[in-house]
């Protein structure tokens, strides 16, 4: 089919969708497979049937698309469909200047911004060889922290709202309302901070924020696990995670997992201790792990990993040292002709920045991995066979954030 | 223009209305006047030959209106409890404290696009909610609300009050099959699965009851516990009224057994294509249904209409028509007084109020306590006041409890659903009815 | 720097090397011919003294004269990231053989590399567009893509330029962006 142009159609015209009146109503693609799998999927079985779930579902976080083959109503094999929030950030990066590429890292991870613009500064620092100030270091940990306490808030409480507890995301998010009230008092934003740069912090702590977070951090302990003894102790949460979606060692670590969903299968691989960057190494905390892999233990990971969180915290609070927080940098900053990779442990894992400087003030090549990413494609794995109930416990536990995905 | 035209054009507004109504009024007034006296007599006779029709016809208006205002009280009643145990504030724009927020969402409904999707069956589409909506009104026929207070006693009540409830699967059923839509369908599957597996040991757990009763109306069995509150039967059938519960829970589709329209699963499961009133159909049947299942458990289990101790009598030797012409005074003095003296002692002490905001006061104070005291005369004077009262406390209690549950409790999964029903709820209805009938046997040979 | 990663390294991939080893702040830069990427990385995956069990990163990369595959790997028997370039793809016909084979989860890296820069991955079972729409034809992160704002072309030439199927081959050969980096 070509239009008058002689162009090819988009999927965006209506006319090719309305070509097919079988179109309409299924969820097969009006063209024919490209490739095995998708041959594969799109061949229904003996009493199966599609149900295409998304890009505006309830519980699919966002903007995702899952189309599934069903057997009644176990998955027999599902197709997650990604791009309906794809922005071409690696595009808009080449052709903007190393400070505005650090703007456009927050929206990725919306809920962990900082954790997007924390590798982009490092893969710079390395480009541009620049020392980051102590103290720069230490704020960025501490802040960091405080990002990575409210994102697992967060991923808690929907999780209890994707099984059907409506109570438990309200509680959450009353503590985070206060991280991000923290941070907005340093930062100026509550959601995209826009706060690192390159060769440090922009702006040093000030009164508000330390009088707020010493009055938070005395009570942040107990009310965090007092808002989670809801879903704790509460027999039909606990019923609908144990054994779902049960991923093992070695199939984590070929799907190429990382953060708690890897911890939660037994591999006690952070980044903070696996390669250490910024001030980690100074600091003393654990690798809370578990053996067990399924929707349950990844949850649960996450409550050990906000306690250790706050030991960070406090011990960054002890161990700040004075000093500026940037380095002295000119204001165009030209690396020299280079690469640099730089990862760091976020809430949901790995998140990486591969920049390529030819000697330009704009990057050559930037590559944004994002965490999430890789666990959405493992649905594949875990959710065929359960029910698709089981699928909203397992999207919960992997916590995928749609905006990094799509970048 | 005439001159006709030129005076209405002159008159205000409310002059418009009163000019409009009034003639109005006075034509259907001597219309009405003139019907009665010419056909008065024949309908009244009509009405005296065919009592137990027109008794039923009055009762089936009225259980069917009446669920309207409870479904809104119930609404209401699940926003701002969730909201408060949410540490929300709720809604609060509409009304005082946001109480008429229901009402608003029930117009709101009314006057949204009736929509049908293409691909649907229309006919069955239509039907589907009238059907549930229906099932669920007409078990309120038979619910004893207060002694002399209910639609029709039947011998066979419960049995009626299960098959007719039971019907409403159908129009789930109907819902999910014809909206020509995926996840309606797995909800209306769902549901059917859900509700047939609950009625066995829902209807199981009650003959323990049934056995103890020796009677299914519902009236009966009501009368059977008066007395203390130890009468009641949820103390001898304890397991019986946990695993009625339980079911009635899953019957109504409530959380943690609200598979049926699990959002975060099939977006609204069998409700997902429908709009409008006839969305609102749906959504008003499972709140009466909500009120259904709460009434029900109180009237089985906790002695329905009965206080939960035997209240003194008290008769108050008040006959107001023997007062005579007096009264008529009384009702225009007692008013007024009372006021004054209600309003007399805040002008009095506090020297910043003003004499008017004192009266207000004072009225206001009035209203309270003449309410009051009407309703404590009429609590007295008449059982059904009496019975009413305790029967809607403890119902709503139970309603309450219902909400409490959803704003607690996450979603099971439905294998899980099936499994509690068929391994666990079932058996210990047999054990139940088994033990129950064993004590009657020994205890009663 | 780990000197004696380098060091194991060039002792056991020295002949597959297309180009000088490089370590700069904690990367060790390894760079082989296409061919060589399956044996290469399964040696470095599997070999005992090696390890590189988890992959950290899969890039494609078009340099303005020919087209990379970045993986970037990592160890616990090493401090330094292992990033192995597999250098010198053609830009007209990039394919690279694919590594699902080690990692599972590198299915959808390879997916996006194919979506961005049309590198073809030998292998992968479910090579099709993952970001942009189905029938879409451009690559957009290769070089030659130009942005419809871009100021070497004007926007009022076509009403979506973006959607232009001929839109790499026409751009001229100067205003591609190159790198030697």
């Amino acid at each position: 089919m070509t239009t008058k142009t002689g162009q090819h159609p988009s999927a965006d015209d209506p006319r090719v969708m309305l070509d097919d009146s079988a179109g309409l109503y299924e969820s097969v693609p009006p063209y024919p497979p490209r490739t095995e799998r998708e041959a594969e999927f799109y061949t229904l079985g003996e009493g199966e049937m599609f149900l295409n779930a998304g890009p505006h579902h309830p519980a699919t976080h966002g903007v995702l698309r899952v189309v599934m083959k069903l057997d009644g109503e176990r998955i027999v094999d599902l197709d997650p469909v990604l791009g309906y929030l794809h922005r071409g950030v690696e595009k808009l990066c080449e052709n903007a200047d190393l400070h505005q590429t650090i703007a456009y890292m927050d929206p990725l991870e919306y809920v962990s911004s900082l954790f997007c613009e924390w590798p982009a500064v490092m893969a710079y620092e390395k480009l541009l060889d620049v020392k980051v100030p102590p103290r720069a270091e230490y704020i960025r940990v501490l802040t960091g922290e405080l990002n990575r306490i409210s994102s697992h808030l967060l991923a808690m409480g929907f999780h209890a709202l994707d099984l059907g507890g409506i109570t438990p995301i309200l509680y959450s998010f009353i503590e985070r309302d206060e991280i991000v009230d923290l941070l907005a008092s340093i930062t100026g934003q509550r959601m995209l901070f826009n706060y690192f740069r390159i060769g440090g912090v922009n702006g040093d702590l000030n009164h508000d924020f330390m009088s707020r977070l010493g009055d938070w951090m005395s009570r942040a302990g107990s009310e965090v696990m007092s808002n989670t003894t809801l879903l704790n102790e509460n027999e039909v949460f606990v019923r609908r995670n144990r054994g779902v979606g049960v991923m093992d060692r070695e199939t984590a670590l070929g799907m190429c997992w990382t953060g708690p969903n890897l911890r939660a299968s037994g591999v006690p691989f952070d980044l903070r201790r696996a390669h250490p960057y910024s001030v980690y190494p100074e600091l003393d905390f654990d690798i809370p792990t578990r053996s067990e892999g399924d929707s349950l233990a990844r949850y649960l990971l996450r409550i050990d990993e906000v306690k250790q969180s706050l030991r960070i915290i406090d011990q960054c609070l002890h161990q700040m040292p004075d000093g500026p927080v940037t380095a002295k940098l000119p204001r165009l900053l030209r690396p020299r002709p280079g690469r640099a990779f730089a990862a760091v442990e976020g809430p949901r894992g790995e998140y990486g920045i591969y920049a390529i400087s030819d000697g330009t003030d704009q990057p050559f090549r930037f590559r944004i991995h994002d965490p999430s990413f890789l666990h959405l494609q493992s649905f594949n794995v875990l959710a065929p066979g359960g029910l698709i109930a089981d699928w909203m416990a397992i999207n919960a536990s992997l916590d995928p954030i749609m905006g990094g995905i799509d970048k | 223009m005439t001159s006709l035209g030129r005076t209405w054009g002159h008159l205000t507004l409310p002059g418009k209305i009163v000019f409009t109504v009034v003639p109005l009024l006075a034509v259907l007034g001597a219309g009405l006047v003139a019907t009665i006296v010419l056909f008065g007599g024949a309908a009244w006779d009509l009405i005296q030959a065919n009592l137990d029709f027109v008794r039923f016809l009055a009762a089936a208006t009225i259980t069917l209106v009446i669920t309207i205002p409870v479904a809104f009280v119930i609404i209401y009643m699940e926003l701002k409890v969730i909201a408060f145990m949410n540490l929300r504030v709720g809604p609060d724009r509409v009304g005082p404290a946001g109480a008429v927020q229901s009402v608003v969402h029930g117009l709101k409904v009314l006057v949204k696009e009736d929509f049908t999707p293409t691909g649907a069956d229309p006919v069955v589409f239509t039907w589907a909610p009238v059907v549930t909506y229906g099932a669920a009104v007409m078990t309120l026929l038979v619910l004893p609300f207060a002694p002399g207070l209910y639609g029709q006693d039947f011998n066979i009540g419960l049995l009626y009050f299960f098959a007719v409830g039971g019907l409403g699967v159908v129009g789930l059923l109907m819902g999910g099959w014809s909206s020509f839509n995926k996840y309606s369908l797995l909800g209306g599957l769902r549901s059917a699965a859900q509700i047939v597996s609950y009625e066995i040991p829902l209807t199981l757990s009650v003959v323990g009851l049934l056995i103890l009763a020796g009677t299914m109306s519902l009236n009966q069995i009501v009368q059977q516990q008066s007395g203390w509150f130890t009468d009641w039967f949820v103390f001898r059938q304890p397991l019986g009224f946990v695993i009625f519960f339980i079911a009635a829970t899953a019957e109504g589709n409530r959380t943690p057994f609200d598979l049926s329209e699990a959002d975060s699963e099939i977006v609204a499961g069998f409700a997902t294509e429908y709009s409008g009133m006839r969305f609102g159909f749906f959504f008003f049947a499972e709140y009466v249904n909500v009120f259904i299942l709460s009434a029900l458990t109180v009237v089985l289990f906790l002695g329905g209409w009965n206080a939960p101790f035997p209240f003194p009598e008290l008769s108050l030797a008040l006959d107001p028509g023997s007062l005579g012409i007096p009264l008529l005074f009384l009702i225009a003095l007692v008013p007024v007084i009372g006021t004054l003296v209600l309003a007399a002692p805040f002008y009095l002490l506090r020297s910043s109020m003003r004499w008017w905001v004192a009266l207000i006061v004072g009225f206001v104070l009035f209203n309270v306590v003449a309410g009051g005291l009407t309703f404590a005369w009429a609590y007295v004077s008449f059982d059904w006041v009496a019975g009413l009262v305790w029967f809607m406390a403890k119902t709503f209690g139970f309603v309450f409890l219902f909400v409490w549950m959803r704003g607690t409790l996450p979603r099971v999964r439905i294998d899980q659903l099936m499994g509690f029903a068929w391994k666990w709820l079932l058996p210990a209805a047999l054990l139940n009815l088994f033990a129950t009938a064993a004590a009657v046997v020994v205890v009663g040979s | 720097m780990d000197r004696a990663l380098r060091a194991r390294l060039e002792a056991r991939f020295g002949d597959v090397l297309t180009g000088p080893l490089r370590q700069r702040h904690d990367e060790t830069e390894l760079r082989i011919a296409p061919k060589d990427v399956p044996d290469v990385l399964r040696s470095l995956h599997d070999e005992p003294d090696l390890r590189f069990e988890l992959l950290a990163d899969l890039a494609g990369v078009d340099t303005g004269e020919h087209m990379q595959v970045v993986y970037h790997l990592w160890s616990e028997t090493t401090s330094d990231w292992l990033r192995v370039i597999a250098d010198g793809i053609p830009r007209d016909e990039p394919r690279v053989p694919s590594i699902t084979f080690l990692w599972k989860g590198a299915e959808w890296l390879e997916r996006e590399a194919y979506d961005m820069f049309g590198i073809v991955f030998e292998g992968n079972r479910d090579l099709r567009r993952i970001f942009m729409p189905p029938d879409y034809l451009s690559f957009p992160l290769r070089k030659d893509f130009l942005l419809p704002d871009d100021a070497a072309r004007s926007p009022g030439e076509g009403a979506r330029q973006m959607e232009r199927a001929n839109a790499p081959h026409a751009t001229p050969a100067g205003s591609i962006r190159r790198t030697k980096a």
